[in-house]
């Protein structure tokens, strides 16, 4: 009995240790609390976050736009450097966040920086696990990802490729953590070092949200480095005109300066003898964060109309050879038709350093048109054309 | 082929005119831009034309390749609606200032200005400075 009576105090002393060890484990794993000072943003502001995780644990901040995504797509011709195959397989996602960073420790700052050094060519995924901010990389692990296998003889026709099966959740988180480098470019636009954790675990962190930025409803999360999660706290930032929301870009644009860029850009265009799309597509990467492929879609059709008045004009006054603009055109069509493939295939760096040739090259054309042989030959032409144009109006006259 | 301008016959080598505009094209819908300053050199001395059939025909063929390419970069999802709205009057407001001003205006002046200013833009989008 009495042999009984000890076992049972036994079962119970290792009862209550149990019992405690489990509150203690529990509350190790307690998710965090979270609070914002505000849930209103006009275009951008600073947000202060805080609130409490169990002491000694660190603390990531998750922060994304809710409900607004943009595509983002990448061409990976990278050599495997194990098999040494090249892949060409393009990735695709309309998901993505129109913002989206993580928030970590202010002591990770100088890893943050030492990152930069890297320049154009740093990785995300490395700089996630260098930060130790894994648990807090969720939103866009879950995307949903298309992948193309790009061939030859699909860019020729014109077309992404095959369409491959999906990915399983590993490789899709991998491959999101390329799509996010792809589309937001710069550490400092995905990572930032502000959270303040002190040693009883309440932290605290400013959080800026640049002018520009995405309208809507954003989120942010609170993670511990034991993975766990805190419920989102909602703000929302809003814009007013002329500041408007561009779908495809992702990013809010005041709209005034694309319309005065365009006016100025257009004008000299006329002046020069050129469309104005060498000059404003340039610009347009240049000044706003739009992506190429967008400057490039748009402007198109902008310089379309431009085009079409100066055809109709030389029409009236019989200046057009059909014949010879037709067949030409025909096989302007087909190049027209593979080009904007190629857009989405190469990143912005490669489109600028393209058109930085381009460039160049039409300065050596504009230069050559105003040398003394070009001169002296357009001189006698433009007599002719004179003859002409007289010849033309004399004979509308005549209709008349 | 054969081409006739006002009662004036003219021989243009078609093969070298197809190619070289397919390659224009090509590059001129990828980076979003008409491709006239490249279209008239290749056919005044690619092709052997005088200027004055030249500009308009260029204008032409140059219409194909933009509509193409505004359709296929609009099947890519690559076009956005608000950026064209806001640049699309500019644009022709420009189209309608810019001709009072030419009047006005040396195009050789224009032309070196222009000249200087490409080969800056070009640079910098090089990463030079």
């Amino acid at each position: 009995m009495k042999e009984k009576l000890k076992l049972l105090r036994m079962l119970f002393v290792l009862m209550v240790c149990l019992l405690l060890s489990s509150v203690a484990f529990a509350q190790d794993q307690a998710a965090p609390s979270l609070q914002i000072d505000k849930t209103l943003l006009k275009n951008g502001g600073v947000i202060k976050v805080t609130g409490k995780v169990p002491a000694g644990q660190q603390v990531y901040l998750e922060v994304w736009a809710a409900d607004k995504g943009v595509r983002a797509s990448m061409f990976d011709s990278k050599k495997d450097p194990k098999t040494g195959v090249v892949p060409y397989v393009f990735y695709q996602t309309y998901d993505m966040p129109a913002y989206y960073k993580i928030f970590v420790p202010v002591d990770k700052a100088d890893k943050i920086a030492e990152l930069k050094k890297a320049g154009k060519k740093w990785s995300y995924s490395e700089a996630i696990k260098e930060l130790g901010a894994e648990a807090a990389y969720n939103v866009p692990a879950k995307m949903k990802t298309d992948r193309y296998k790009a061939t030859l003889m699909a860019s020729v026709i014109g077309s992404r490729g095959k369409l491959l099966e999906p990915m399983d959740d590993k490789e899709n988180k991998k491959r999101s953590m390329q799509l996010v480098k792809a589309r937001f470019r710069e550490i400092d636009k995905v990572l930032g070092a502000e959270v303040t954790v002190s040693p009883d675990g309440a932290f605290s962190a400013d959080i800026k949200i640049r002018e520009g930025l995405a309208p809507g409803k954003y989120n942010i999360v609170a993670v511990t480095d034991n993975k766990v999660k805190s419920a989102p706290a909602v703000f929302e930032n809003s814009i007013s005109f002329p500041m408007l929301y561009l779908k495809t870009a992702g990013t809010s644009q005041n709209i005034l300066w694309p319309f005065l860029i365009c006016l100025v850009i257009s004008i000299f265009g006329v002046l020069m003898g050129a469309g104005g799309g060498f000059i404003l597509n340039p610009i347009l990467v240049s000044l706003f964060p739009l992506p190429h492929t967008v400057v490039a879609g748009t402007v198109t059709p902008t310089v379309l109309f431009s085009q079409g008045s100066g055809i109709y004009n030389y029409s009236k006054i019989k200046f057009i050879n059909w014949k010879l603009g037709i067949a030409i055109g025909c096989s302007m069509l087909l190049g027209a038709f593979i080009g904007p493939k190629l857009t989405e295939l190469i990143t912005l760096d490669q489109f600028k350093f393209a058109f930085g040739w381009i460039l160049l090259v039409l300065a050596g054309l504009m230069y050559w048109q105003t040398t003394a042989g070009y001169l002296a030959k357009n001189k006698k032409e433009q007599a002719i054309l004179k003859e002409f144009k007289k010849r033309a109006e004399e004979a509308a006259k005549a209709k008349q | 082929m054969k081409v006739n301008f006002w009662g004036q016959e003219f021989e243009a080598n078609m093969i070298v005119g197809c190619i070289g505009g397919f390659f224009i094209a090509i590059m001129s819908s990828m980076f979003g831009f008409g491709g006239g300053p490249f279209m008239v050199p290749l056919m005044t001395v690619g092709l052997g034309l005088p200027m004055y059939i030249v500009v308009g025909s260029s204008l032409l063929a140059i219409f194909f390749s933009t509509t193409m390419s505004s359709i296929r970069h609009f099947q890519f999802g690559n076009f956005d609606l608000i950026l064209f709205l806001c640049m699309f009057p500019a644009a022709l407001l420009g189209g309608y200032i810019g001709p009072q001003i030419a009047k006005r205006v040396s195009p050789i002046i224009v032309k070196r200005v222009a000249c200087v200013g490409l080969v800056l833009l070009g640079l910098n989008l090089l990463g030079v400075y």
